[in-house]
């Protein structure tokens, strides 16, 4: 066991490299001149112009601006933002809380919704519920997030008033972004739980417990669904991607602070540090979570360790 | 800086569209001061230091946090604000201001001469990564302290700009010791000697501002003394649109920036809600034509294009009452002349015949040649995400139908700067915010191509002497006629296609009542009141 842990935590070390290699290339794979990109919006000397390449050491050797980037980043010095002028690291640092907070509550609302209407549409199979909850799932994939965004803003913020449309901080700030987030991720966890559920109802040990003459729903519920769920924890870590590619829209159109806000930001502004430190962060931050996801499947489900 | 004629007719439609700002003096005793408003912004600044920032919100916010020397309301008149007075030397190189002896900063240390020479030291200090403030003291020698309240301020050559510059945001004062002493919260938190002081910045979310007590003065936009009426300001960073407008509607914001169009005609219909529409200083929404790039390198060919863009179009379809048609390169607002409206009215048949004398026959399908080259335009769009500016599709449009084939390049920022330092497309459409005459100078002067904003990479010596001219002459009529040379030389040339007028759109809870703007279209909020 320790040593597939350990095995599964070396595999990050190449990925990592691979990661930062990407992000140090994104310099010089935009067209242009990086500084005088930089520096569009500014009225600039030529001297300034070479006092901010020499700043951000572009006139090194490319090895050697690449082993600075790296061991910086060890160090958790992600640079300073063109945009801010403050480290990045620190911007980092007071927007990761906000999207901390938006995965969590929309994972708790893709739960909430999802496992119970994958279960129900597995239990009822065919039925209308089924063939309902199916095309619920399908709309929620395929709707757009600034759609059910707005949408939920119109519904709850302008005509009940229930909830505020924009802004962080707490609960009822959280609740229209998560829902938002939620909803979507709760159509595929939704089909997830039902197919992986269907596949164990059939298994010969639902049968057996059946035929000893347990309850059906106990069956269902203490045999069934907590095999079936295990495919659906993998989901989580993937999610935790396509959710932050998500949170790009959702903070925007909710105005929460956050990591995708930042980073579009940044790619808008040009400020190349403040994008390269962010996706840095981001990136190692779902490699991360992948491999605590890995490992928590390994505990759950005994025969990963041995495959 | 203009004739007497010309903003005359500019206020009485500035009146028009403003009417619900008129703002009686009997009206402050029913209002007892005190309340929040909270207004939604399009976007966060990038910094809120004053010298720093290349971008216009950091001025609709510190509008009334930071003070300049002398203040520019929408009738463009210059006034008094922290100095008293100011004289030009008889050579045009130096201003002397004789400053007022009661302020002090929102930290309690004195404004004086000292701090003026200060202010404008840092802007061009090497060292300082300074915005448009840059570009405001272009040429700046030095300044002079004479006496504790006395500075003068010069230059290497005349530069009449100077006193507009003076009067706008990017040359707001600060105060020295925080500058100083506090490093990096400059940008979140300037200290100026306004009304209003800055509270607290969270980062993507909002910015407050709260009423400074100590503002015993009159602001020279009120016709009161002391402090504001409101007890604070929160600018919250709205960037969706639609999010925005909703917003407003619902009365979580009692303001907004940035109306977006397709919303505007919902938001004038809604009573409880108020439209205030403000001209931007500068130059319009405008297509640089590349002159040296085929077939813009002929003036019949640009010229045709002129004729045939239809801009009621773009107003009726894009803009919707967010804008007026532009006629020339410097907004009506900042100079308007019959002679500019005239130059181009639209006019396919005229564009076809123009392109006819240059040799482009109309071709088979629709779009003319000439020796077997189609007729063929590159234009330089920004690509926001949703697609190119629409704009450019308008403008495709209706060259077509005179036989233009118009390919749109959409493309991020950095290539698309990269294209017009390097002449490489036909040329982009852009808009300037400028409050002086001389924001021409960046567009047109020969020593700008490969650089900003020359991008109709035009190096005409007339037009160079001019624009020198311009910078030179004190004399305010004398200075709008070089103006109005310089602009009917650029629409002889057909150097640009003027487009669209943009006008700065906000729109307030009806029950918000006071806020005024200055000449740069930014709002000062110390009268502003928010009823019951």
């Amino acid at each position: 066991m320790l040593i597939w842990i350990t095995r599964r935590v070396l595999s990050v070390i190449p990925v990592l490299f691979g990661v930062t290699l990407a992000v140090f290339s994104m310099l010089y794979l935009v067209p242009g001149d990086p500084v005088k990109m930089m520096l569009a919006e500014f009225v600039t000397t030529p001297d300034q112009v070479a006092q901010m390449r020499a700043q951000l050491h572009l006139d090194e050797p490319l090895l050697r601006q690449y082993l600075r980037f790296v061991g910086n980043a060890l160090r958790g010095d992600l640079g300073t933002s063109i945009r801010s002028r403050r480290p990045v690291a620190a911007e980092i640092g007071e927007n990761v809380g906000s999207t901390a907070q938006l995965a969590l509550g929309s994972m708790a609302v893709a739960v909430a919704i999802g496992v119970p209407l994958g279960l129900l549409a597995a239990i009822l199979r065919n039925s209308w519920l089924d063939v309902g909850s199916m095309v619920v799932a399908l709309l929620g994939v395929s709707m757009p997030s600034f759609w059910l965004g707005l949408l939920l803003i119109f519904a709850f913020s302008l005509h009940l008033g229930w909830l505020p449309a924009t802004g962080g901080g707490d609960l009822p700030h959280l609740i229209l972004p998560s829902v938002t987030l939620g909803a979507i991720a709760s159509a595929l966890i939704a089909r997830l739980t039902r197919s992986s559920m269907l596949e164990v109802l059939g298994q010969d040990y639902v049968r057996t417990a059946q035929a000893k003459g347990l309850a059906w729903w106990g069956v269902v519920v203490r045999h069934a669904l907590k095999n079936a769920l295990i495919p659906v924890v993998t989901i989580f870590g993937l999610q935790f991607g396509s959710l932050l590619a998500r949170a790009v829209i959702v903070e925007t159109v909710f105005s929460r602070p956050g990591l995708g806000r930042l980073i579009v930001g940044g790619i808008l502004a040009k400020d190349f540090p403040l994008v390269q430190g962010t996706v840095l962060f981001v990136a190692t931050a779902y490699v991360v979570i992948n491999v605590l996801v890995d490992v928590a499947y390994a505990f759950i489900d005994p025969r990963i360790r041995f495959g | 800086m203009r004739s007497a004629r010309s903003r005359m007719s500019l206020a009485g439609w500035m009146l028009a569209l403003v009417t619900a700002a008129a703002w009686g003096p009997a009206a402050h005793a029913a209002d007892a001061p005190g309340g929040t408003l909270v207004i939604g912004l399009d976007q966060e600044p990038p910094t809120l230091d004053p010298h720093a920032s290349p971008s216009a919100v950091t001025y609709q916010v510190i509008a009334s946090v930071t003070e300049n020397l002398l203040y520019r309301g929408p009738d463009g008149k210059l006034l008094p604000w922290l100095a008293e007075s100011w004289s030009t030397s008889a050579d045009g190189r130096g201003v002397t201001f004789k400053l007022r002896h009661d302020v002090k900063f929102h930290d309690g240390t004195p404004f004086n001469a000292d701090a003026v020479k200060f202010n404008f030291d840092r802007i061009v200090d090497p060292k300082f990564k300074a915005g448009g403030a840059r570009a405001a003291l272009a040429g700046y020698a030095g300044s002079k302290v004479l006496d504790e309240f006395t500075v003068q301020v010069t230059f290497e050559t005349p530069y009449s700009p100077f006193l507009n510059y003076a009067a706008s945001g990017p040359l707001s004062m600060v105060s020295p010791k925080a500058v100083r002493e506090s490093g990096d919260q400059v940008h979140t938190r300037p200290v100026g000697s306004g009304p209003f002081t800055v509270k607290d910045y969270v980062a993507k979310d909002h910015t407050t501002i709260v009423r400074n007590p100590a503002y015993t003065r009159r602001a020279p936009w009120s016709d009161r003394s002391g402090p504001p009426l409101l007890e604070s300001v929160v600018w919250k960073f709205v960037p969706e649109a639609g999010t925005r407008v909703t917003t407003l509607e619902s009365g979580e914001t009692q303001g907004i920036y940035l109306v977006p169009a397709q919303s505007l005609p919902r938001l004038e219909k809604n009573t409880a809600v108020r439209v205030e529409k403000m001209p931007w200083p500068g130059v319009p929404r405008i297509w640089l034509l590349n002159v040296t790039k085929p077939p813009t390198d002929d003036v019949k060919v640009r010229r045709a294009i002129n004729y045939a863009v239809d801009r009621d179009a773009f107003l009726a379809t894009v803009y919707k009452g967010t804008g007026l048609k532009a006629f020339a390169p410097l907004t009506a607002a900042m100079l308007d002349d019959p002679s500019l409206r005239q130059a181009y009215p639209f006019d396919p048949a005229r564009a076809k015949a123009l392109l006819g004398e240059a040799g482009w026959a109309p071709g088979a399908d629709g779009i003319r040649a000439k020796g077997g080259q189609r007729l063929e335009i590159v234009l330089n769009a920004i690509e926001y995400g949703g697609g190119p500016d629409p704009t450019a599709q308008l403008i495709q449009s209706s060259l077509h139908d005179v036989g233009i084939d118009v390919k749109i390049k959409a493309q991020a920022r950095p290539p698309w700067y990269e294209d017009n330092y390097r002449c490489a497309t036909n040329g982009p459409v852009m808009f300037l915010r400028s409050v002086d005459d001389d924001g021409l100078y960046a567009l047109f002067h020969s020593s700008l191509v490969g650089a900003n904003f020359n991008w109709s990479c035009v190096k005409n010596p007339k037009l160079d002497q001019l624009l020198s001219d311009g910078r030179r002459e004190a004399d305010p009529a004398k200075r709008r006629a070089i103006y109005l040379a310089i602009e009917k030389l650029a629409l002889d040339e057909a150097l640009t296609v003027p487009l669209v007028d943009e006008l700065s759109v906000w729109a307030f809870r009806a029950n918000v009542q006071g806020v005024k703007y200055n000449w740069n279209a930014y709002p000062v909020m110390s009268d502003a009141v928010m009823r019951k």
